[in-house]
């Protein structure tokens, strides 16, 4: 799909004046994600080749393939704006929805529709090359997220002023804490405000400083018509970023809406003895 | 993935817009990685430095191997086949350095995705990137060995058909496009299947003798006739005759063409069948 290209609508009358807003979105509508497992035998072909020639229950034997849903049914809107804040316990398909919202998997079942121009940041690792330094990382990073390095050479200052890191961008990135790593890979992925900006929880890692720079610098953006997704266990963090929330279990949808709301019924669910309106001691994890 | 044009209020959309097909998502990708040219050549660019970084002669490391096993083989085989070095030496080294080219693409193909399955992970790009940056990648490599063949060409003179040489425009694309769908059918498999490089090296390895690159076609007598339905042959040919000034054998070029376009359209269907589950390969 052609990320970057925007879409422009026509607004309110107010708006009007100053012309027309590029409109980001993420529409998911009945989105399934089955995951074939590959395991042992599953992964031959001598063992696929003498399967299909010999019969049934053997071949099903010997290709020991277990398909795995991992999104089911999800129906979603996120609109220019929204900061979804994704709560569910491990295993409940947070990864697997973002990794469809970034594009990455693409829905077995189901429509998606996106506009804008995305920036994922689930992994720390991608794109960076161990050996080299952090600011011919600066440079590489922004390549694989389809910055050109005349570009990114441009914005290097500022992306290392960004990472606080100082001299140890001089240094391979191998020799670097995960910490700092958060905030090298955070910084770059940034550097362009993108219109739709997914996040894992990974980012949660970084100490509490960084954090709220980085969310100052969400804010901004967010403020400017984009959209987050954040994929976390921290409810605080995720209530403090968010304004909507979607509840994840075992791959279905199970509230969405208003974070506290979503919230709350994410508490109810880890601790079914909470009642409707939970004490604010409750502890949570 | 795609995009579609949306008017009005998006909170209203209900039912959203039938999804492309298949073939067109493919071929979509198929030309966004085009596109995106900038970044595969600089990535090509980089493997290539990679691999020899730390080393005095970077890249022309290669060169020097290449050319150090081309001497040693030339010395004793052309001895073996008792034949003349200065007819020997010049075939071994025309046909070496383009059976590394292909026999590269072959074996690399298989890595085409699981070798960038981090990236394939995280960020969406087009997957036929991957397959372009092998290819020109291997491209490169055949451009550091290349500077061989003038050198043995000089010591070796041979009565060159400058008009030939255009020749070999023809012959490379199409053995770029070869390699290009063998790096996606193969990639696609061998993510799929694992066992699958083993057996794709230890296959090339036995064509390797089977193919006339140490050994000049003539020497098979009236049996030559099957080395050269071997594509393996014809692409090596097409490239080695008008290098050397002699004839390409009759269906080289036949074999060649039918072997891409036939190639083509047999990994582009696949591609466009299987091109969604790559992500859950790797």
């Amino acid at each position: 799909m052609p990320r970057g290209v925007r879409i422009l609508r026509a607004v309110s009358l107010s708006h009007r004046l100053l012309g027309l807003i590029p409109l980001s979105f993420l529409h998911l509508r009945n989105v399934c994600v089955d995951f074939p497992i590959y395991q042992g035998s599953s992964r031959s072909l001598k063992k696929a080749l003498l399967a299909t020639s010999t019969h049934g229950n053997l071949g099903r034997d010997a290709l020991d393939r277990i398909n795995i849903r991992a999104l089911s049914d999800v129906s979603i809107d996120i609109v220019n704006g929204d900061r979804a804040g994704l709560v569910g316990l491990n295993g409940a398909g947070k990864t697997t929805l973002l990794k469809v919202l970034a594009g990455v998997y693409e829905p077995s079942e189901g429509r998606l529709v996106a506009s804008g121009s995305v920036s994922s940041l689930l992994d720390t690792q991608v794109g960076l090359n161990a050996d080299a330094t952090g600011h011919e990382n600066i440079i590489l990073r922004g390549m694989y997220m389809g910055i050109h390095p005349r570009e990114m050479r441009e914005r290097a200052p500022e992306v290392a002023a960004f990472t606080e890191l100082g001299h140890y961008l001089d240094m391979p990135v191998r020799t670097y804490s995960a910490g700092m790593m958060i905030r090298l890979a955070f910084a770059i992925s940034t550097c362009i405000p993108p219109d739709i900006l997914i996040m894992d929880e990974w980012l949660t890692a970084g100490d509490a400083q960084f954090l709220e720079k980085a969310q100052r610098r969400i804010e901004d953006f967010v403020r400017g018509s984009s959209i987050l997704v954040l994929a976390s266990h921290s409810t605080e963090l995720v209530e403090r970023w968010c304004n909507r929330g979607i509840l994840l279990h075992h791959g279905h949808v199970l509230s969405m809406g208003p974070i506290k709301e979503v919230i709350t019924a994410y508490r109810r669910l880890i601790d079914p003895t909470l009642q409707e309106a939970p004490p604010q001691m409750a502890a949570v994890g | 993935m795609y995009l579609e044009t949306v008017s009005g209020e998006t909170s209203r959309i209900a039912e959203l817009p039938e999804p492309p097909s298949r073939a067109a998502l493919a071929a979509t990708d198929l030309i966004e990685g085009i596109r995106k040219s900038w970044l595969w050549t600089t990535l090509a660019q980089q493997d290539v430095k990679l691999r020899y970084r730390g080393s005095i002669l970077g890249p022309f490391w290669q060169t020097l191997t290449t050319a150090v096993m081309i001497g040693g083989m030339g010395l004793i085989y052309a001895e073996l086949f008792h034949t003349e070095l200065y007819d020997y030496l010049p075939m071994l080294t025309v046909g070496l350095i383009f059976w590394m080219f292909i026999a590269g693409m072959i074996t690399e193909g298989c890595g085409t995705f699981v070798g960038v399955q981090g990236v394939i992970q995280q960020v969406r790009l087009p997957f036929s990137l991957h397959a372009y940056r092998l290819v020109y990648r291997n491209l490169l490599l055949l451009a550091h060995n290349f500077v061989i063949i003038p050198i043995v060409l000089l010591i070796f003179p041979h009565p060159i058909n400058w008009f030939r040489l255009i020749e070999l425009v023809p012959g490379l694309i199409l053995i770029l496009v070869t390699g290009l769908w063998v790096s996606v059918l193969l990639g696609m498999i061998s993510a799929r299947f694992r066992d699958v490089p083993p057996i794709v090296a230890s296959i090339v390895q036995v064509v390797f003798f089977m193919t006339p690159v140490m050994w000049p076609l003539g020497a098979l007598g009236p049996n030559a006739w099957w080395a050269q339905l071997n594509p393996l042959f014809a692409a090596i040919d097409v490239l080695r005759g008008p290098l050397l000034g002699q004839p390409t054998a009759k269906y080289s070029w036949a074999i060649l063409a039918t072997m891409t376009v036939l190639g083509c359209l047999g990994a582009f269907a696949f591609f466009a069948r299987f091109r969604s589950r790559i992500a859950f390969w790797v």
